[in-house]
């Protein structure tokens, strides 16, 4: 398909190799009490590698992704990708860094209801750019239309849940990031969505060759997954299960 | 960074709140605003109207109560003073003009005013208009705003003091008052003064005399009318308005009749007493405005931390999608900021509707009109209020900066 070439050309950034080692992460309980939420002696993910995160509620799963995409810090060990130790980056670094590297997904989409589509495709864009020239204008309108969405002036408010999670896959791989990641991104979606959903992820992950990490209770779409990780709800090591 | 896509969307979230928020920030800056204007205003005209009465000179009594009756035509009972005194004064080196000015007689409620043709032209400043000025008894000179016409019969009645007649209207006592048979015909029309001389009816104070069942103070009935009055009795009259020829003239003059059952004072001196205590109500009631506007940025304030609470998750998700800080504390900030900034031009704008809309007001009731301008003291509350605006939602959009952007996700 001629029309998603760009799709496929070479992510500003190549994905690198992500590397959690001895990774430890306590969260205070509400009586007061520290108690460990993840516990991670090693975790290895290769470039370019499609891992599912699977585990009951409060195994970890969003503070493992929060940890990967910089936005908290272990209170042990390190977060690296490839030889950038990300953990112990500033929180400004860590900013450039996740804008430069990362897409982010989430259960509830978390679009801006009063921009339009074409707005919140391109939001990232004015993160670190007063204008938006007309070759992202076109990035975007193709994203759109490979995610599906044929009108971009539509409002984020009025679109269906498919719809808006279609919209945050495009926000998520506009700046063509070398890292995806997905929280439970089919969750609040009916089957046939989650199904279309979860397809496309791994699609546009695959085309830029992006590493996706995608947190899911959702087996068809963990099916889609290379690898599966399984988090344990107590500090027990993770167990890792080959595909 | 272009946060402006964000700033629009945040403010299009609150809608009518953001709406609410430009209208009280508009209401504090407006009432501030309207109160200063009009104050200068208010002193600018009031004493551009005082501006050819250089020396006014009466009988004993107060100085304010001659002022008003003599310049602005507020109608008053004031005492009479000798008519002999315009012939001395007419005599003296000193002067370079003298005029009675008689009021008490009224028509369709505009205030008639016997005069000389010499002060009726303000000593030659003012050309009429329209026909010219009256040349002997029974003609009158209109002022611009009168609405009778060239040729029309006026007809005056004895003022009734505390009548509130409006301007170009006769009041129903106009006619159990008239005075029979002493019709004057409009001769000339003047130009705008801007004062209430602009509602007033300018005729020979001669006639004003007969008309009261004085003499003339001419010794000739051969109808000649001014100055010199060489009649063996000149009629009293309320007040006397002089041009001196030189500041230590008038000086010596003021002196002078300060004693010997007269007083006399340049307006200017009442007016400064006059426009200080203005002066202290409007420092008083700009400064209780602008406190009043300090408190609805207060409780402007509070509503926006709150919604900046709730909006933790939407900037939390910001940062995840990779947006610095910085990026939103300028969204938070410029948001608000925005609709502080938009308050106070919206309310620039509505002092200047309300200061005109005051100044129409007191234009009716006095025939003032209120030169308006926005001046640096408008600006300085203004801006002065928005440096306050601008620096207090830096709360708010530090709280945001400062916020962990995984609290927010995790709510």
């Amino acid at each position: 398909m001629p029309a998603f070439t760009s799709l496929e050309r070479q992510p500003a950034a190549a994905a690198r190799a992500l590397q959690l080692t001895g990774v430890r992460l306590d969260h205070r309980g509400g009586d007061g009490r520290p108690f460990r939420v993840l516990d991670l002696a090693g975790l290895a993910i290769p470039a370019g590698a499609r891992v599912g995160l699977r585990g009951a509620s409060g195994s970890g799963k969003t503070s493992l992704l929060h940890l990967v995409a910089g936005l908290i810090r272990p209170d042990a060990g390190s977060v690296s990708w490839g030889d950038m130790v990300v953990s112990d980056l500033s929180v400004g670094a860590r900013d450039r860094w996740r804008q430069a590297t990362l897409g982010f997904v989430f259960q509830d989409f978390h679009l801006i209801p009063e921009l339009d589509v074409a707005a919140n495709i391109t939001l990232p864009l004015t993160f670190s750019r007063w204008r938006i020239g007309p070759a992202e204008h076109e990035r975007a309108a193709m994203l759109a239309a490979r995610m599906g969405l044929t009108d971009l002036r539509r409002k984020a408010a009025v679109l269906s849940r498919g719809e808006q999670q279609r919209v945050a896959i495009a926000r998520a791989v506009l700046l063509q990031p070398a890292l995806i990641l997905a929280d439970e991104p089919t969750a609040s979606l009916d089957a046939a969505h989650a199904a279309e959903v979860g397809a496309l992820l791994v699609e546009v992950a695959t085309e830029t060759g992006a590493t996706l990490i995608c947190a899911s209770h959702d087996t068809a779409l963990l099916a889609r997954m290379d690898r599966r990780i399984e988090l344990a709800t107590s500090s027990v090591p993770p167990i890792e299960s080959a595909a | 960074m272009n946060p402006f896509p964000m700033v629009w969307a945040d403010i299009r979230a609150l809608r009518w709140t953001a709406l609410a928020i430009i209208v009280l920030v508009a209401l504090a800056v407006a009432v501030g605003v309207a109160i200063g204007a009009q104050e200068r205003a208010l002193r600018r005209s009031s004493a551009a109207a005082a501006e050819d009465f250089d020396l006014l000179i009466g009988a004993p009594g107060s100085q304010t109560q001659l002022l008003m009756s003599a310049v602005y035509l507020q109608p008053d009972a004031v005492p009479l003073m000798d008519g002999r005194l315009l012939n001395t004064l007419a005599q003296d080196e000193r002067v370079a003009g003298v005029a009675p000015i008689a009021f008490g007689d009224v028509s369709k409620g505009y205030v008639i005013v016997g005069t000389t043709a010499a002060f009726a032209g303000r000593w030659g400043r003012l050309a009429p208009s329209q026909g010219r000025l009256f040349q002997k008894e029974g003609e009158a000179v209109l002022g611009a705003d009168v609405s009778y016409g060239l040729g029309d019969s006026i007809a005056p009645s004895h003022g009734i003091l505390g009548a509130t007649a409006r301007p170009g209207v006769a009041h129903e006592d106009e006619a159990g008052h008239r005075h029979a048979g002493h019709d004057y015909v409009a001769v000339g029309r003047l130009p705008r003064l801007g004062s209430p001389w602009d509602r007033a009816i300018l005729v020979p104070v001669e006639s004003v005399w007969e008309i009261h069942g004085l003499a003339n103070g001419h010794a000739a009935d051969d109808g000649r009318i001014g100055l010199p009055f060489d009649g063996p009795r000149i009629p009293g009259v309320p007040a006397l308005v002089v041009k001196p020829r030189s500041v230590a003239g008038a000086y010596a003059l003021r002196a002078q009749y300060r004693q010997g059952g007269t007083m006399a004072f340049f307006p200017a001196e009442v007016l400064v007493t006059l426009y200080r205590a203005l002066g202290d109500v409007r420092s008083v009631l700009v400064a209780a405005s602008f406190l009043n506007a300090l408190l609805i940025l207060a409780a402007v304030l509070l509503l926006l931390i709150a919604v900046a609470g709730l909006r933790r998750r939407r900037y939390a998700i910001l940062r995840a999608l990779g947006a610095p800080r910085g990026y939103v504390l300028l969204v938070v900030w410029l948001g608000m900021a925005g609709l502080i900034g938009a308050g106070c031009v919206a309310g620039l704008l509505a002092g200047v509707v309300l200061t005109t809309a005051l100044s129409g007001v007191i234009a009716g009731q006095t025939g003032l009109q209120l030169v308006f301008a926005i001046e640096s003291q408008e600006i300085v509350f203004v801006a002065a209020l928005l440096l306050v605006g601008s620096a207090i939602t830096l709360v708010p959009a530090l709280m945001s900066y400062r916020a962990p952007a995984v609290a927010g996700l995790r709510d």
